[in-house]
């Protein structure tokens, strides 16, 4: 047992007791507060908490070193996980909040007054947010095998019985709360590296201004070297792959189940609008920071890795070859290590860049801690999108409308138990690499419900056999283009499987808007109410006129 | 439970007495036109900025700024603080306009709790 190992598990113990804590202080109590969190929760601390959600083990352990790796290239996950809450907040989020469901099942259900539909977008909300879940047991299983330095398929046990225990006892209150605390630690664990290295290489402790410099710089260095200039566009993808996956990654935010119910649990469509500014905000200082620890992560390999002697490569090289995502075979022999030669995978450069850049025990410690928040806090959000789907959408809405409370909520504990431990189940074998899981995740959401939420708030005469017609043709296409360019080599302009939501989303639109065009309009009740989702709460469109209600009855 | 949530609406307008009263239908829809107004505006700018800026990436790559070339700067720094600009805009410029057509967001903190989909 080194130093460095004793100091990182201090680290995470003690986050660890923080949420768990948190957790255990707000058990839920009610079903209300289950789901939504008594939707109480103010705009700033529902930001973070958004924030937290969001930035899964992808963002947080894989898009710097997916930066580093495609250059310019990877800037589309850069904007798409940004601009798409643009589409989140303008189109969707304060309309959603007024129409006042639980989940977004039960939006789909009700405002198309279908079963059937229902049906199909909790089913759909299950098969999103668990292939989503998967890369995050599989990107906790990476920082605990690395940190006991065992496998990390029992990492990714002990991840499973972690995010079981809180997300199963806490419910949407424990997490929100816990989640504002995971936000704090993992966006400080990932801002002081940036700092460090900055201050390092440049003297400037604000790296986002200082890595302009450096991302020139290498372009020199990469002429040199007879490689591509860092920064040069589309050299790992046509053009249309970037705006195709920048715009697959945007609306799949915007229809992300476990994302758009976090926009429930504010008071009003005002505080919804603020929630998501201040989510942004939140969210892209780590955004703004992931290109800036690109650059130094690149420019460090490349001036004090590269060049050096394989024989006197320093300790760290050790333990992160072991765990095979590292490569620093001399290839030509020559007994000096040659950028060429060094092999780096994009999911271990924010976790090894603090030990090559020798920034001491505790940002290391600091930096797995952080990790293991962001892979938790996704995690325990996509629980809660599961297990409100099947108990809430399914088992309560369709099977057993007399349920009571009591059972309700046995029933989400129980799906939140049983879908963790089978995500685990595939995590141990994961089907691809944690950020390519991810993708797919978006790609099905683009393809179905950005389709259907859009249409559903916006257009009145869309209706239940449009919508499941789009959901369903959707998903398909989807599926489909992934398999097919992934397994097949077949693509359409250059366009591979993470790029798939434009065709889902394009043909779930065209099939929504066609067979709602050419079956009866939906119910005056139901337009009335999609109407209604125009105005603040305030105002209430009724039989074609608007009333304004000043609040001072209860309803 | 589902009649529950249409009985609110009639208690609205056949119970209403005081607190309840008709606006004209042309001020609810220019409260929307301005609304969306505002929002097809924020749309060109987050277009031009994320897929215009990718679409032109080569000519741009000859400028710079802060030491990045022009393309890069725009898709790690510039897109990003445009759409957390945008963002902050629209919450106020929201606020704004709830406020010009009388909305009182304690008024709305009511009315949405109670029409919060009991069960």
């Amino acid at each position: 047992m080194d130093t460095q190992f004793l100091v990182s598990l201090t680290i995470i113990l003690a986050t660890f007791a923080l949420y768990i804590g948190i957790a255990i202080y707000n058990k839920a109590k009610a079903t209300s507060d289950f789901y939504v969190a008594g939707r109480g929760v103010p705009p700033i601390f529902n930001g973070m908490a958004i924030g937290a959600d969001w930035m899964s083990a992808a963002s947080f352990i894989g898009m710097a070193g997916t930066i580093m790796l495609l250059g310019y290239d990877g800037l589309a996950y850069i904007m798409g996980w940004t601009g798409g809450y643009l589409l989140l907040t303008f189109l969707l989020a304060p309309q959603l909040r007024k129409y006042g469901r639980y989940t977004v099942p039960e939006f789909i259900g009700d405002r198309f007054d279908s079963h059937t539909a229902r049906v199909i977008a909790a089913v759909i909300t299950i098969i999103i947010s668990f292939t989503y879940s998967i890369g995050q047991l599989s990107g906790s299983g990476v920082v605990i095998g690395r940190l006991f330095e065992i496998d990390a398929k029992l990492g990714t046990m002990i991840g499973v019985v972690l995010i079981a225990f809180y997300a199963a006892f806490g419910g949407m209150k424990g997490i929100t709360w816990t989640q504002v605390a995971q936000y704090i630690i993992l966006i400080i664990a990932y801002l002081i590296p940036v700092i460090f290295m900055s201050l390092q290489i440049t003297g400037n402790p604000m790296p986002w201004l200082s890595y302009g410099e450096l991302v020139g710089k290498m372009g020199e260095l990469d002429r040199e070297l007879g490689i591509s200039e860092y920064f040069a566009p589309f050299t790992n993808g046509t053009k249309w792959q970037f705006l195709a996956l920048m715009f697959t990654l945007m609306a799949g935010t915007a229809g992300l189940p476990h994302v758009i119910v976090r926009f429930y649990t504010v008071s009003t469509m005002k505080a919804a609008r603020w929630s998501g500014a201040w989510a942004l905000l939140f969210i892209g200082l780590l955004y703004l920071s992931a290109p800036a620890y690109a650059a130094f992560s690149r420019f460090i390999l490349m001036t004090k890795v590269a060049g050096s002697k394989i024989a006197e490569l320093p300790a760290w090289t050790k333990t992160w070859v072991d765990t095979g995502k590292l490569q620093v075979a001399d290839g030509n022999g020559d007994g000096i290590l040659q950028w060429s030669e060094l092999v780096i995978s994009n999911d271990i450069v924010v976790m090894a860049t603090p030990e090559i850049a020798n920034l001491g025990v505790f940002v290391i410690g600091l930096v797995a801690a952080g990790a293991m928040a962001a892979a938790l806090s996704t995690a325990g959000g996509l629980m809660i999108a599961i297990s409100s789907s099947f108990a809430h959408d399914i088992y309560y809405r369709v099977m057993k409308p007399n349920a009571t409370e009591k059972k309700r909520l046995s029933v989400a504990r129980w799906s939140i138990v049983i879908a963790t431990l089978f995500a685990g189940l595939i995590a141990l074998n994961p089907p691809g690499a944690i950020t390519q899981i991810v993708a797919w995740a978006f790609a099905l959401a683009t393809g179905t419900f950005f389709p259907a939420l859009v249409l559903g708030v916006w257009w009145k005469r869309s209706n239940s056999k449009g919508v499941i017609a789009g959901l369903l043709v959707g998903l398909g296409v989807t599926l489909m283009y992934i398999f097919a360019a992934k397994y097949g080599g077949f693509t359409i302009l250059g366009i591979i499987d993470t790029g798939a939501g434009v065709f889902g989303a394009a043909a779930a639109f065209l099939t929504n808007i066609i067979v709602s065009l050419s079956t009866e309009a939906p119910s005056q009740k139901i337009q009335e109410e999609v109407i209604d989702l125009r105005y603040p709460e305030q105002m209430v469109y009724k039989n074609g006129e608007v009333w304004m209600n000043d609040g001072t009855k209860q309803l | 439970m589902i009649d529950h949530h249409l009985d609110m609406h009639r208690n609205i307008i056949f119970h209403g007495g005081v607190s309840v009263k008709k606006i004209d239908k042309e001020v609810a829809d220019r409260y929307f036109r301005e609304r969306t107004r505002n929002i097809i505006i924020y749309f060109i700018v987050w277009f031009l900025v994320s897929f215009g800026v990718v679409f032109f990436a080569e000519p741009l790559s000859q400028y710079s700024i802060n030491g990045f070339p022009l393309h890069y700067f725009m898709g790690a720094q510039g897109a990003v603080l445009t759409f957390i600009i945008l963002l902050f805009v629209n919450a106020k410029l929201s606020d704004n306009v709830d406020k010009k057509y009388g909305i009182d967001e304690s008024k709305n903190e009511q009315i949405s709790s109670g029409k919060v989909f009991e069960h």
